[in-house]
């Protein structure tokens, strides 16, 4: 381990020893699928231009989703690993930029454990390449559903809290309101048919469609929903609860024993998550293992379990996870296990200059 | 050495305002060119250079240091680039061109009356609808921001340079970031403010560039304007 160039072709040879298959996608891309998949907050990343026609397309900001699209364009449904290395393009604060990217990304695996094994020592094995001994940040987004599956509240109340989960400050001020809400006297429920007439016509007073978008009967049955829910409060102890775990934070063991102390204190199923973690965590080596309970991205198709890898000063080295949900978000027709990792070259190298 | 550079807005009512402001503090700004022309001259200060800009522009130049001064909305300046109001230095509130970038739904939506509520609406927008939430407006850098910090990622923009107010009514939306100074044009087309949904409050600025050159002699000088200005320096 002498120079860049060196280590660059170390890293190139351990990405071709995955045994995947070599993917290549193009490096202009329609933008349309990523800004679907992604929303506008990773939009904003994204190096755009516009054909003739007026089709955005975009510099290629990651590997994952062409390669996951031509998977499910081929339609096989059978076990397949990629692995690429190659420019992606993000913008920054301060103007565009090219960055390194190598990964893998195993889709279908029979077992996802396995799969998930394979990405974390993989990635591994690219940090030691660098002689980086990593701190690693886990998270648990199929713990953390498994909680709110059973933590007593309102159903209505679950895909609320599921969504902000992630975005700590959101779910902050979700709680926030939760805990203040107050004793409102019940106000009489309106009709549900005289609300949806009422609808009707303030809609069409204002020339909206009625079937275009929302419709006066989504509308009236929110409205109904929510005054329900105002009036359904959260049970103070689930929010104790809901507080407690996700400030949980720290030594991957001493973190998962307290999960373990909450989960018997409420009478919580937490059993097979939380062995899923412990399984992996012969695979991380002497490095130091983080579980911060409340991490998660921000993309609902992540679930089980979560990671980052990062260097001396907290800059993220590799992140990945699973995301079972992702090949359905992207158009496949059941359910299709997918794990995998991607790793910054460049901040991989910064870390040995710096 | 060639003074300092002042960019106004080169047209309409921000044009006759800004002028106003200054020459209400003793500085008469001329075009001696007339209306189609570029160049200004301040009375009694030759070392600073007036130019006749539109607004957006003088943003976009303030954060990128070509010009070290100018007037133009706060609006602009966060919408031009993120980092926009870090690149500058608000030096004082004019006072006029008061606008709000708000964010508005459409009165039906009896439902929906707090950002939290659009996060909800929002987040399976999706699954009901097969398309994401569409928002049109022309402040897309504004939009992101305050999303983002609201925690509602699943939406998408639809750029709208114009009568954005139409745009839910139209089919193009489902509905609007715009600005407004009285809110009467969002009513008039059936939308309604949330009530937390005020993004930024905007009114004309007097701004002075961060990124620009700024070698001592030329700092003076702009301190010394300032000052007469009564407005602030950095």
């Amino acid at each position: 381990m002498t120079n860049p160039a060196y280590r660059r072709t170390q890293l190139e040879a351990l990405v071709e020893a995955q045994g995947g298959c070599r993917a290549t996608p193009p490096l202009l891309l329609k933008a349309d699928p990523y800004f679907d998949l992604a929303g506008e907050e990773f939009g904003r990343r994204l190096l755009l231009t516009t054909d003739a026609t007026g089709v955005e397309y975009c510099l290629r900001p990651d590997f994952t989703l062409p390669i996951v699209a031509d998977y499910i364009a081929e339609a096989t449904r059978q076990p397949a690993a990629f692995t690429y290395m190659g420019p992606i393009f993000r913008q920054r604060e301060a103007g565009p930029a090219e960055f390194d990217q190598a990964g893998i990304e195993l889709l279908a695996q029979p077992d996802g454990d396995v799969a998930l094994d394979q990405v974390l020592t993989f990635a591994r094995a690219a940090l030691s390449l660098y002689g980086i001994v990593p701190r690693i940040r886990l998270g648990g987004v199929g713990l953390f559903e498994a909680l709110l599956i059973q933590a007593d509240m309102p159903d209505a109340w679950r895909p609320r809290i599921r969504q902000r989960f992630g975005h700590t400050e959101a779910l902050d001020r979700l709680l926030n309101r939760l805990e203040a809400a107050p004793d409102l006297p019940r106000t009489e429920q309106p009709a549900r048919d005289a609300l949806v007439e009422d609808i009707t016509a303030r809609m069409v007073a204002s020339g909206l469609s009625l079937s275009e978008g929302r419709t006066p009967a989504e509308i009236a049955d929110r409205y109904l929903e929510q005054q329900a829910l105002d009036a359904a409060h959260i049970p103070a102890k689930t929010l104790k609860l809901l507080r407690e775990y996700l400030a949980i934070s720290g030594d991957v063991l001493s973190a998962l024993r307290r999960i373990e102390e909450l989960a018997s204190e409420h009478r919580l199923m937490l059993g097979a998550p939380i062995r899923a973690i412990r399984r992996h965590l012969d695979r991380l080596g002497e490095a130091r293992v983080d579980f911060d309970a409340s991490f998660s991205p921000r993309l609902d198709y992540y679930t089980g379990i979560v990671f980052e890898m990062t260097g001396r000063n907290g800059a993220i080295l590799v992140s990945g996870g699973q995301y079972d949900r992702l090949l359905e978000r992207l158009g496949a027709k059941a359910p299709i296990a997918a794990s995998g990792c991607a790793l910054w070259v460049d901040r991989l190298e910064a870390e040995i200059t710096s | 050495m060639t003074g300092l550079t002042l960019a106004v807005p080169s047209k309409g009512r921000l044009e006759e305002l800004t002028r106003d402001w200054f020459a209400r503090r003793g500085l008469l700004i001329s075009r001696p060119g007339g209306a189609r022309s570029y160049l200004g001259v301040m009375e009694g200060e030759p070392d600073v250079t007036v130019r006749f800009f539109p607004a957006s522009e003088i943003a976009r130049e303030l954060i990128r240091g070509n010009i070290d001064l100018g007037v133009t909305g706060r609006d602009l300046i966060h919408e031009t680039s993120e980092s926009g109001p870090q690149a500058v230095h608000f030096s004082a509130a004019l006072d006029f061109g008061h606008a709000d970038v708000v964010i508005a739904v459409p009165e039906a939506w009896i439902d929906v009356t707090h950002m939290h509520d659009l996060a909800d609406v929002a987040s399976d927008f999706r699954t009901r609808h097969g398309r994401w939430l569409r928002i049109a407006t022309k402040y897309v850098t504004i939009t992101r921001q305050f999303f983002a910090r609201a925690g509602i990622a699943e939406y998408r923009i639809v750029e709208s340079l114009g009568a954005t107010e139409a745009a839910p009514a139209s089919g193009v939306a489902d509905i609007v970031v715009d600005i407004t100074s009285t809110g009467s044009t969002l009513v008039a087309n059936g939308l309604r403010v949330l009530e937390d949904g005020v993004m930024l409050k905007s009114e004309a600025n007097l701004i002075a560039s961060r990124t620009a050159e700024w070698p001592a002699d030329k700092k003076a000088q702009l301190d010394k304007l300032l000052n007469r200005l009564g407005a602030a320096g950095f």
